[in-house]
């Protein structure tokens, strides 16, 4: 596991809210996955000295503008999901391919699961349960990024 | 991995897999404090609206780049596209276009006509609206809400509040305008009612979306209503939003339950809401205009003025942070 620096973590961030940005249309708009969110809680595990849980919120906040949502909403989600990697993320490391992506499936269903119950606090409708779905491609682009900037695990030897 | 931070510390002190600043406990603690006050700041207070556009402004670019890809798509299909194909529409649009003239010469008779009856008899004279014509760019990125976001912005005079129509009926509102694109709250959103008239027999009411399914809902209409299956509702015009006559829905759907005073009244958009690339973006018509001098028409004229700003009106209200808050 190289060590990272902060430009290339920027650099992704800002790589996945132009991705974030795209304008789906159409029925595949079900199935759209959170580009930030994935970028980010891959950089909280690999990197935490340089992404806590303020630049997770600060993430989140940017999709709540974006959205158009209210303010604070996928940030306090975003930080929260942060805060779940941080607090096993020495264990984390230690897990291997398959365990960390188990777990990561949990941290996403957390994030969607407090967005909701937000929006649904704010007198938003409910989507039903394909509200979701995208936690599946989401966990593909999980195996995506372990394929272009390695696994966040400790190599054994 | 913590390289970059032990070499930052002094010797003495712990190692560096230990220091890591607060506890992600209380950072936690912390920004979920910051982002409830947020939550209660954006959605009572007004303070945010000035920071949200700004943002907005500056997300710009970067959606242009998004964008991109697409409208290469969307150009190298249309390169692609058959001539005879074109030419075909080409034929069929230029027919209807005659059509329509026939049409319009008739019409522009009868609103001459119109209008010099209604200055003999010193009524107001219905203003034609100005309209912007703008493009969907996407349909929201919020699952939870039904707004689609249009081309046009406050740099090309669209205001919130502003109605949006399509060739074939109203759309919805304008709730938000930022500087390069506006926020469009659809009629099917729960959040948007709009005062109707039934085509047939001139019944005013007001129409309330259903969010998810689609449709429209008229509440609190008793049983005994004088509504069918089939009836076009149409815009009354009393709101000062949205000019008179234009399409809104056609009812699907009449049911009477026995332990209820009001029928259950579903009617469906008539407006393609969500298939319609273009669209218009009309004015908000200006009170000034229909306050007129003649002694006759002074209360009409202040009613008229007082009407878009203070009547309990149930559409939108025209701020430009708020959603729309209509109370059921």
């Amino acid at each position: 596991m190289r060590p990272v620096n902060l430009t290339t973590v920027l650099l992704t961030l800002i790589v996945a809210l132009t991705f974030q940005l795209y304008p789906w249309s159409g029925q595949g708009v079900i199935l759209r996955p959170d580009f930030l969110l994935v970028v980010t809680l891959y950089w909280v595990i690999r990197a935490p000295h340089l992404i806590n849980v303020g630049i997770a919120w600060f993430a989140g906040l940017i999709v709540d503008l974006s959205t158009g949502s209210l303010l604070g909403q996928h940030a306090l989600a975003f930080g929260f999901a942060a805060f779940l990697a941080l607090l096993y993320q020495r264990r984390l490391v230690l897990f291997n391919r398959w365990q960390l992506t188990v777990y990561v499936f949990a941290l996403l269903i957390s994030e969607r699961a407090i967005v909701l119950m937000l929006k649904l606090f704010a007198d938003n409708e409910n989507p039903g349960l394909s509200y979701f779905w995208p936690v599946i491609t989401t966990l593909i682009l999980w195996q995506l990024m372990v394929l272009m900037f390695g696994a966040p695990t400790r190599p054994r030897h | 991995m913590l390289k970059g931070v032990h070499q930052k510390l002094e010797p003495q002190e712990s190692p560096a897999f230990f220091v890591r600043g607060p506890s992600p406990f209380s950072r936690m603690m912390f920004f979920c404090a910051l982002s409830i006050v947020l939550m209660a700041v954006d959605s009572r207070l007004n303070y945010l609206a000035q920071f949200r556009q700004t943002f907005i402004a500056a997300l710009h670019p970067l959606e242009l780049i998004a964008q991109a890809p697409s409208d290469w798509g969307m150009n190298i299909r249309h390169y692609f596209t058959a001539h005879g194909r074109l030419l075909d529409e080409n034929q069929a649009l230029k027919q209807e276009a005659v059509q329509h003239k026939v049409l319009l010469q008739r019409l522009q008779t009868i609103e001459l006509e119109n209008a010099h009856l209604r200055t003999l008899l010193q009524g107001n004279v219905p203003i034609i609206p100005k309209a912007i014509l703008g493009e969907i760019l996407h349909m929201g990125r919020d699952p939870f809400s039904n707004v689609i976001v249009v081309n046009r912005g406050t740099h090309h005079d669209v205001k919130a509040g502003q109605a949006v129509v399509d060739a074939e009926g109203v759309i919805g509102q304008v709730t938000r305008a930022f500087p390069f694109s506006a926020e469009v709250t659809l009629i099917t959103d729960d959040n948007l009612a709009i005062p109707i008239q039934v085509e047939r027999n001139q019944l005013r009411a007001i129409a309330f979306g259903e969010g998810k399914s689609n449709t429209i809902d008229l509440p609190f209409l008793p049983t005994s209503v004088d509504i069918k299956v089939g009836d076009r509702l149409v815009t009354s015009g009393i709101d000062g939003v949205y000019p008179a006559g234009l399409a809104v829905a056609t009812v699907t759907e009449v049911r009477q339950s026995p332990d209820s005073p009001f029928a259950k009244i579903v009617s469906t958009p008539i407006a393609g809401v969500n298939n319609h690339l273009q669209l218009l973006i009309l004015s908000l018509p200006e009170p000034q205009q229909s306050a007129m001098p003649t002694e006759a028409t002074q209360v009409t004229a202040e009613t008229a003025k007082v009407a878009p700003t203070t009547s309990p009106s149930p559409t939108a209200k025209p701020s430009i942070e708020n959603k729309p808050n209509a109370s059921r």
